[in-house]
């Protein structure tokens, strides 16, 4: 009896770690599967690659492509940290010293990879068919430009987004599909006056991708109460 | 008390000399600190040393050692190295903190610069938190580097922002405006202090031995940006949530009667980490780098866009820019 139940115990075990190896592995074998079935860029096996054998905190990063007149400071390529699947979400975990809820404000991308759902199918891409699946996304923004779901994403790929001139980019590029129209915060954020460098003022430069901070359905940074204010009226009387 | 190393006289010594050998103020505190070790002299009334356990023996003759201590800028690399092991092991005693005090110098070629976009900060004042958990700020009296002014859109007038708002943020019609030491490249409150506690270092960064300060406050005076605070009483910082990782012009404890203020994070800095408050601001309204690379963001940023600093014609040359989009 005793053998019994510690060969239970020692099975829970087994398929606890193990479960824990699946949870760790999903976004490779996801990735691996993908490159399978929808023929993967350079930059997603890149990104995977990296995922895979990468330390926890590690910033999984892509090169940013240079475009046209925005390339950073000096013309000096940089980084774009990115977030590429569930790995990251529910976790606070540490990007250099910027913690999940201050660096990360908006919720990861909570339904990828796409064709989990979206897989052999033509996507049939109408605003009323939003509240099928995807009530969480709020269309403010195509709403306000008069923007179409094709707009932004590719009907072929819907793992693609798709620039102006058809080209398809990943979701990790969307810098490029926003660039499109907001190009003088492009430039100003590959200058280093937009957006936030991570890893520190030297060496590697690595900055935030759009939407780490916009929603880009809903781009507008929202209202919240900040940080308590300081006791000015205490500070002046016994500190300063 | 002489602080140049001329001959003073010790304690129960009349005729300047211990063990009749001339000798200069810190070796006589320093003998005398021997002599309190070995319960020879009674260096404080109120605590008979004969009662004192090791550890109190240890603390009293640190302390005196602490008191004697040269000018950071007089000592020598071993001095220092005696001075940091000294101040850990206070903080060891005296606390029950682990920490470890760096000395790192400035960088050969750098000049650190600073830019605040107006147009980006929302005021919700992460970067006060992070500094306040960074610097290990005294929590007894709020003690706060970082202001956030909220200001009426069309105006730009200090006098009139409110540094104290509390409702949701941004607020319809205004902006916000971050304060802090400027590190100002003709900074005025160094010159007046009367015992060159503080001083600029190469890379730009004013800083302040809190062991030489005699807290005069002369330097507050001369501030023209409200930069610095004094201690009314030694710091309190909760045991669990001290920044262990300090540096000696930086983030260590400081004591009651002593001024302090933003460093621009000199424990991170100097190892090419941004400061506290850059890495904190959620929407990136802070750009941070070295004056002196071409490439740098901070020489984008006054490359490209349309700059202010405040009180410019007190020409103290703040290196701390304000923009917009
Ligand atoms: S802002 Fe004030 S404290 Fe800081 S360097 Fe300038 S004058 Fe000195
Ligand atoms: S308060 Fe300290 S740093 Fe300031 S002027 Fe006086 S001695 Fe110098």
């Amino acid at each position: 009896m005793w053998t019994r139940l510690v060969n239970g115990v020692v099975c829970l075990a087994v398929v606890g770690i193990a479960s824990g190896c699946v949870d760790e592995q999903r976004p490779e074998r996801e990735t691996a599967a993908l490159a399978a079935d929808t023929g993967l860029t350079d930059i997603d096996l890149a990104v995977a690659a990296f995922n895979a054998q990468r330390q926890p905190g590690e910033l999984p990063t892509v090169q940013a492509a240079p475009v046209d007149r925005w390339a950073g400071p000096g013309a000096r390529p940089f980084e774009v940290a990115v977030r590429t699947s569930k790995q990251e979400a529910g976790h606070p975990r540490r990007f250099g010293s910027i913690t999940l809820e201050t660096a990360l404000r908006i919720r990861p991308v909570s339904q990828y990879p796409c064709t989990s759902c979206h897989f052999g199918r033509t996507v049939v891409m109408t605003d009323d068919r939003i509240d099928d699946a995807h009530q969480n996304i709020q269309p403010v923004h195509p709403e306000e430009t008069g923007a179409l779901c094709s707009t932004c994403h590719s009907a072929d790929n819907v793992e693609r987004l798709a620039l102006a001139q058809g080209e398809p980019v990943t979701l990790t590029e969307s810098y490029r599909l926003c660039a499109q129209c907001h190009f003088q915060q492009a430039e100003a954020w590959a200058g280093g006056a937009h957006g936030k460098r991570l890893d520190g003022w030297q060496g590697r430069r690595v900055v935030m991708g759009c939407g780490d901070c916009h929603d880009p359905h809903s781009p507008a940074i929202q209202q919240r109460i900040p940080f308590r204010a300081p006791e000015l009226e205490r500070a002046r009387t016994t500190h300063e | 008390m002489s602080d140049d190393g001329n001959s003073v006289t010790p304690d129960g010594a009349e005729d300047g000399t211990v063990l009749q050998k001339p000798v200069d103020r810190r070796g006589a505190l320093g003998m005398l600190a021997a002599g309190v070790a070995a319960g020879a002299a009674a260096a404080s009334a109120c605590r008979p040393l004969n009662a004192a356990t090791p550890e109190e023996r240890e603390l009293r003759v640190l302390e005196w050692q602490e008191f004697t201590q040269k000018h950071y800028r007089r000592m020598t690399d071993a001095e220092r190295a005696e001075t940091i092991q000294r101040i850990e092991r206070l903080a060891k005693i005296r606390h029950d903190e682990d920490v470890t005090i760096a000395t790192t110098d400035a960088q050969p070629g750098v000049l650190f610069g600073y830019a605040f976009n107006i147009s980006k900060c929302k005021g919700y004042r992460n970067c006060i938190e992070a500094c306040i958990n960074e610097n290990n700020l005294d929590r007894a009296s709020d003690t706060q580097y970082i202001r956030i002014f909220e200001m009426e859109d069309g105006g730009i007038n200090l006098e009139e922002a409110d540094a104290t708002y509390q409702h949701e943020v941004p607020a319809e019609g205004h902006f916000y405006l971050g304060t802090q030491c400027f590190q100002c490249a003709n900074p005025p409150c160094v010159p007046v202090c009367p015992v060159g506690a503080t001083w600029q270092e190469p890379d730009g960064i004013v800083v302040i031995d809190y062991n030489w300060c005699v807290g005069c406050r002369a330097c507050m005076a001369a501030c023209p940006y409200w930069a610095r605070r004094f201690n009314w009483a030694q710091a309190e910082v909760p045991l669990n949530e001290v920044n262990p990782n300090q540096h000696y012009l930086g983030n260590r404890a400081r004591k009651k009667g002593v001024v302090e203020k933003c460093t621009f994070c000199i424990h991170r800095t100097r190892k090419g980490q941004l400061p506290a408050c850059v890495a904190a601001c959620p929407p990136g309204a802070r750009v941070f780098g070295n004056l002196l690379d071409p490439d740098s963001e901070i020489r984008w940023v006054l490359a490209n866009k349309h700059l202010f600093r405040l009180k410019e014609e007190l020409a103290t040359e703040p290196r701390y820019w304000y923009f917009s989009d």
